[in-house]
């Protein structure tokens, strides 16, 4: 029943309804991996594992929801826009809560972090009703068919982002004097304060690259899925997910994490159960925890 | 609240410097709750027996958080198989609330050795993150799995606890007064454990568990006493608000239920006990009186939280004793 | 603590005007089912404004109407405690409410406690009036009763020899699928695929996907608007429509699908109309865009009829006795905006009905130009 009639000899070998899923996932996994990725750098630079990012993917989303409905403005643009309110609330919530709270430990920050999650959901409630909205953006209604895959220009889309910003990111972390100094605050941020690094400016640099790939993933996905305020609980945890299973602190480790996770929970979701999409995490993290808890490419 | 007025009027009396006056303000409010039915409507007798069941939550959960350090999220799964285990027992099994009690708490805590032992092992937050998973997955068996469950179409014709002699729990008067009784069992039994020895083993995994292996304690075994507790204890308050309200439906046990366990441990002053017990009261009755007007209820609720952890870390507790010392 | 809460209300309760009748309203105005709250209380103001212009008299007094709401977030405790606090606190003589099956669950027996009449507004479940309360009414039929009505007319009209479900995993989804499937049963149509989904689940790919696999004829989707905008949309994507028909639940219905998903992806697809469309739900629907700004919704046309039943039933009693309203409630016959509406009690299928309405809905079919032709019966 595929759309383009390839129903007599020649055709592929592979049934186009799995290749539609695999496609889907490896989307999916792309998007969970981007998040991931800040959230890793996040985590392994300045110890903190950053729950409020879950409220930043909501407000981001809505922002650039805002944009193209009231705005008129093209989703290419939004993008940006949306990235811009992500780098200024993680830079915000650093330099006003989490800097503040440091020297009472870990424990208060996270709590901060979380609250802060609460805060901004509830603020996207209250703004903007609980009702879900739809991004309606032209590139996800222009369908294509690759090899017998349906699917929409948007996707694509999504596919050149991700893998660009990946490339970047990798570059850039490896390769440039920030990205350097990011790694050596990571390993040891004492050691990398008396080499003369200013670990404050790090930090800041850090939340602001988290933030934009939040808000960049979060709006990346919108127009496929609904813009709603419980948007962001699960993706946050698929991402804290990916984070442990691509191993603490690595990139590559967060992208590949991703893409698995995506892929299980595609085909979770049609061969085993869909009622319980959301579980098949759960399990990855069981079993990266009992495993191997450095995750695939974690050094710790 | 009868307490902080007063100090605020005299705040250099440092009033409950004096334990005798602090003893006796127990008595009086422990008066007040026992004797509510004569006086107060079946309204404010329902909003106190959920009030005093989230404060034995939170009771048995600071004792994880605040006293072990351990962030958890996942009271409310605890809660959630202890009613519905109770009320499966009860209802499709025939079984007598007071079989089904023991049971099901020892069920859920069974339940939290199992989870608890390899989940422990993990770092703060790789430990947080599981909990947060785990009250996820029971949320969605309970919602799921409808044969046993009855998932959203609910668990109804729960049975009040059968007649001890002549003390019938029919009515809400008295199902009141047996979770005021519990609570007070349970809170007592409870400032006895953190004021042992125990509780000061687990005060110092809290500060430094390294330092605390290295001087010979097995922080594991601790941290898992911890965990059980707090489970066990929430466990026991799911099946008491089981036959209390007598109708169970999975939207009662979300993440929702855990994160505001979590929030009113914090804004009451983990650690101390009485905080979060305070601060459940304080929340639930604050939340009571904005029913009015829900959509600012939450938003309200979430800056009051941030506010807390900026100014005043230690919650509620913190802000009395600052205010004690003038 | 508790004294002092307990003597702040009292000392801050404004003394009640007189000739006041109050009425409460309990229904979820936060969290994921918000907008059925949101939209009877906009149905409820506009019948309000109506009534009290008018007045409500009671033996030659005039009276005007108060409704006092509280917020029950869809939740069964919460349910409990708003309708305590509004018979043992407010002291309302009646109760409309609520919107989600388990918090009616909750209300209905603490209104046959304090005998004060209850009218839902919306819940679907047939639990709620089966075997039902003495002091709960409910004006629409509920899915075990709509299933048998509308079954024979979209085998007729539709023809189909498999169906598939795609469902909200709650308690409105899940008997909705239940009778529908036993109802399609007899006719011969099996069910070939049965998915649930959580509220706020926004990807339905894998779901789709599944049930492409299966090859239905039809596919009854049950949800609320964003979600079957959504389905509709990646139905689309997937190449599922038009080949495979699509029927949506009372809320597909409705305007706000067409506005969300756009009418392309609307049109021709299927759905339940609870309601007839007549010229005076085009006269509420102006007036809730003029007063809200916001589109129409079935909730609106219930909380609407629901207050005017209710204040009809009062001005029948002659009385604020709730006792006595239960009773004018039970012999009352109103021509709401949905249908001829009377609370009856009769068995169907071997269960027991008390207290509740029964009308046809209708099948109604989007057009290209977002408009709604009815199909049957």
């Amino acid at each position: 029943m595929d759309r383009d009639g390839r129903k007599g000899a020649g055709r592929s070998m592979i049934d186009p309804l799995v290749l539609t899923q695999l496609f889907n996932g490896l989307i999916l996994g792309l998007i969970y991996g981007l998040m991931a990725i800040g959230l890793t750098m996040i985590w392994s630079v300045t110890d903190l594992p950053d729950f409020s990012q879950g409220g930043i993917y909501i407000i981001s989303a809505y922002t650039a929801y805002w944009a193209i409905t009231l705005l008129k403005v093209p989703y290419f643009l939004a993008l940006p826009i949306g990235a811009l309110v992500g780098i200024l609330l993680s830079v915000a919530f650093e330099r006003i809560i989490y800097n503040r709270l440091r020297p009472s430990g870990v424990l208060s920050c996270l709590l901060a972090a979380i609250a802060l999650f609460f805060l901004l959901e509830n603020i996207a409630n209250a703004l903007w009703t609980p009702k879900a909205k739809i991004m309606s953006v032209p590139e996800t209604e222009i369908t294509l068919n690759v090899f017998g895959i349906v699917t929409s220009y948007h996707r694509i889309i999504i596919l050149a982002i991700s893998v660009s910003l990946f490339l970047f990111i990798h570059f850039f972390i490896k390769y440039t004097k920030i990205g350097m100094a990011m790694r050596a605050v990571a390993e040891d941020r004492e050691v990398a304060e008396l080499m003369g690094i200013d670990t404050s400016k790090i930090y800041i640099f850090t939340w602001a690259l988290g933030g934009a790939l939040t808000s960049i993933s979060a709006i990346l996905i919108s127009p496929l899925y609904a813009v709603w305020p419980g948007m962001g609980t699960l993706p946050l945890l698929k991402a804290l997910v990916v984070v442990i299973l691509g191993g603490f602190g690595s990139i590559i480790g967060a992208l590949i994490g991703g893409l698995i996770l995506g892929l299980v929970e595609t085909f979770g979701a049609v061969y085993v159960s869909a009622a319980y999409q959301h579980g098949f995490a759960f399990i990855i993290l069981l079993l990266v925890l009992s495993l191997r808890p450095r995750g695939l490419f974690g050094k710790r | 609240m009868l307490r902080n007025n007063r100090n605020n009027e005299h705040p250099e009396k440092g009033l409950f410097y004096s334990k005798t006056i602090r003893f006796l303000s127990i008595i009086i409010i422990l008066i007040i709750l026992a004797t509510l039915p004569l006086y107060a409507s079946s309204y404010v007798i329902f909003v106190t027996a959920i009030a005093l069941l989230y404060a034995m939550v939170v009771a048995g959960y600071d004792v994880l958080l605040g006293y072990t350090g351990q962030l958890s999220f996942c009271q409310g799964a605890f809660y959630g198989i202890g009613a519905y285990l109770s009320a499966i027992l009860t209802v499709k099994y025939g079984w007598s609330f007071w079989q089904a009690l023991p049971i099901s708490v020892l069920f859920v805590g069974l339940v939290s050795v199992i989870i608890g032992y390899p989940a422990l092992r993990l770092r703060g937050a790789y430990f947080a993150v599981t909990t947060f998973y785990l009250a996820h997955f029971v949320y969605l068996i309970l919602l799921n799995e409808v044969a046993i469950t009855g998932g959203p179409l609910g668990f109804r014709g729960i049975r009040p606890p059968e007649p001890i002699g002549p003390i019938s729990f029919e009515s809400i008067e008295s199902g009141y007064i047996l979770i005021l009784f519990s609570f007070i069992i349970v809170y007592f039994l409870l400032r006895k454990f953190v004021n042992s020895n125990v509780g000061i083993i687990l005060k110092s995994i809290a500060q430094d568990d390294i330092l605390a292996e290295s001087i010979g304690i097995n922080a594991a075994v601790y941290k898992l006493l911890a965990f059980v507790v707090s489970a066990i204890i929430a466990g026991y308050a799911g099946v008491l608000f089981a036959h209390f309200f007598r109708l169970l439906h999975p939207t009662t046990f979300s993440w929702f239920l855990s994160e505001m366990v979590v929030i009113i441990t914090l804004v009451g002053g983990a650690g101390t006990l009485i905080g979060p017990v305070l601060g459940a009261g304080i929340v639930i009755f604050i939340l009571e009186f904005l029913r009015f007007a829900p959509e600012v209820r939450y938003v309200g609720w979430a800056i009051a939280l941030i506010a807390v952890l900026m100014f005043e870390p230690k919650g509620l507790i913190g802000l009395i004793r600052r205010m004690r010392r003038g | 603590m508790v004294v002092g809460s307990v003597l702040g209300w009292y000392f801050t309760r404004p003394p009640a005007a007189p000739h006041v009748i109050k009425i409460g309203y309990s229904a979820p105005f936060t969290g994921p089912a918000a907008e059925f709250g949101t939209n009877g209380w906009r149905g409820i103001l506009i019948a309000l404004e109506e009534i009290n212009e008018k007045g409500v008299y009671i033996k030659g007094e005039k009276y005007v109407v108060e409704i006092i709401r509280y917020d029950d977030r869809c939740e069964p405790t919460e349910g409990a405690a708003v309708a305590r606090r509004l018979i043992l606190e407010d002291g309302v003589v009646a109760i409309l409410g609520s919107h989600c099956s388990s918090v009616c669950l909750a209300i209905a027996p603490l209104c046959d406690e304090y005998k004060v009449p209850g009218i839902t507004i919306e819940c679907a479940a047939d639990a709620v009036t089966s075997p039902g309360f003495e002091y709960y009414f409910r004006m629409r039929p509920s899915t075990g009763l709509m299933a048998p009505l509308m079954t024979p007319v979209i085998v007729e009209k539709l023809k189909p020899s498999k169906i598939a479900f795609l469902a909200i995993n709650d308690d409105y989804g899940r008997s909705f699928v239940e009778s529908f499937k036993k109802n399609f049963e007899k006719y011969g149509v099996s069910t070939v695929a049965e998915h649930y989904f959580e509220r706020g689940t926004t990807d339905f790919y894998p779901y789709l996907t599944a049930i492409k696999a299966v090859k239905p004829d039809i596919v009854f989707y049950v949800g609320v608007t964003p979600e079957g905008a959504l389905i509709l949309k990646q139905a689309r994507e997937l190449g599922l429509i038009p080949e495979v028909k699509f029927i949506g639940s009372e809320e597909m219905g409705e305007y706000e699908l067409v506005s969300l998903a756009g009418k392309e992806v609307v049109a021709g697809t299927y759905a339940i109309s609870l309601w007839a469309p007549k010229p005076e739900i085009e006269n509420l629907a102006l007036k809730v865009k003029e007063k809200f700004n916001a589109p129409m919704h079935y909730a609106i046309v219930f909380g609407y009829d629901a207050l005017h039943v209710l204040v009809k039933a009062i001005e029948m009693a002659q009385s604020l006795d709730p006792v006595a309203i239960k009773e004018a409630l039970k012999k009352i016959e109103y021509d709401g905006l949905q249908g001829h509406i009377k609370f009856e009690t009769f068995e169907y299928e071997g269960k027991l009905f008390v207290n509740q309405g029964r009308f046809t809905p209708y099948i109604i079919m989007w057009t290209e130009t977002g408009e709604k032709v009815p199909v049957g019966p």
